[in-house]
């Protein structure tokens, strides 16, 4: 079992790591470059972390970026690694990681239904949980919640209302 | 005037034997599923009131709407409701189904479900407690036995008006019939 200090010394030495943050007890986040994270996570996972607990996706609108998360586990050390990377908004593209974990592919078409990122290498990006989705996807920083509500669906009219 | 008066008798014994035995189908999707467990168990046991679950939509009288429902369940909701037999009730429960709740600027769930399918009542709150259950429950059976509660044959009578609410949300609609 490492600690977390160990932890980020052995990252350091084996790994070209943009930068990383303690964020409290047994949580680290560790930043990649686009080219660097999927041998990065195959690294990892011969370190034990084995878990793939998620794959979360934030739109950083004003950077013109969206931000990956990988979630990972580690059953020996107890510590939960948040890998992160950032791409491009526009292309919104990046490579598939369900060779490493067979799991990741219904993520990544999660991610593709909720932010449009296309994972090449998974060939099957159907709809995961929406259906029948026509508009920019929902959880993209310029998809206008309120006025897509307006118009496709009525508001009940109460008595004395104007 | 005499056939008329022998109808309305049979009518009347006809609706009195159905408030006796109701079995509920309840679609639980949203949060109020977990007020039903305390319902239909020995705490607050709704078989007092000659009300049970029932397994399946075919053998169900009454449906009940738990709370929100996404365009995608909607869609379950539908074909649900059609595979019941007449006569078949349908009960609102909690605020997501009268005006979208919590959920009122989401873009993914209904804000009306009587414009989808007909409601014959509704139960306020969020989350209304089994008291409130139990309440909309006698509420409906007084409904049944006045012969008020008439949303299956609204449902048969405005059937283009719903369908065509139904298909402004979800597109097509596939049915079985």
């Amino acid at each position: 079992m490492r600690s977390e200090n160990e932890l980020i010394k052995l990252l350091n030495r084996d790994l070209n790591l943009l930068s990383f943050k303690k964020l409290r007890k047994q949580n680290i986040s560790i930043r990649f470059e686009n080219e660097e994270l999927v041998s990065g996570l195959n690294y990892l996972k011969s370190q034990n972390y084995i878990h793939l607990a998620t794959i979360s996706c934030v739109d950083w609108i004003e950077d013109n970026q969206f931000e990956l998360i990988y979630q990972l586990f580690s059953y020996e050390d107890k510590i939960s690694l948040s890998v992160k990377t950032r791409i491009n908004r526009k292309t919104s593209k990046f490579v598939t990681i369900k060779n490493l974990w067979g799991v990741a592919k219904y993520y990544e078409r999660d991610i593709h239904d909720f932010f449009g990122i296309k994972f090449t290498g998974n060939d099957n990006m159907d709809e995961l949980i929406l259906e029948n989705w026509n508009e920019i996807p929902p959880m993209r920083k310029d998809f206008k919640t309120r006025q897509y509500v307006d118009k496709k669906y009525d508001w009940r009219q109460y008595h004395g209302q104007e | 005037m005499n056939n008329k008066y022998e109808s309305n008798k049979w009518q009347e014994v006809i609706n009195w034997v159905q408030t006796r035995s109701l079995f509920m189908l309840h679609y639980c999707t949203g949060c109020g599923a977990i007020e039903l467990p305390p319902t239909m168990t020995s705490r607050y046991d709704m078989s007092r009131f000659g009300i049970g679950p029932a397994a399946t939509p075919r053998q169900a009288d009454i449906l009940l709407i738990t709370g929100y429902l996404s365009t995608k369940t909607l869609r379950r909701v539908i074909y649900t409701y059609e595979q019941m037999q007449n006569p078949k009730f349908v009960m609102g429960f909690g605020s997501c189904t009268i005006n979208g709740g919590m959920y009122w600027d989401s873009y993914n769930t209904i804000k009306q479900l009587d414009k989808y399918i007909p409601v014959d009542l509704y139960i306020a709150g969020c989350m209304p407690r089994p008291e409130a259950i139990l309440e909309g429950f006698l509420k409906l059976k007084e409904k049944i036995e006045t012969g008020s509660a008439d949303g299956y044959k609204r449902y048969n009578k405005e059937y283009e008006k719903y369908k065509k609410n139904q298909e402004k949300v979800l597109g097509e609609v596939k049915r079985r019939q």
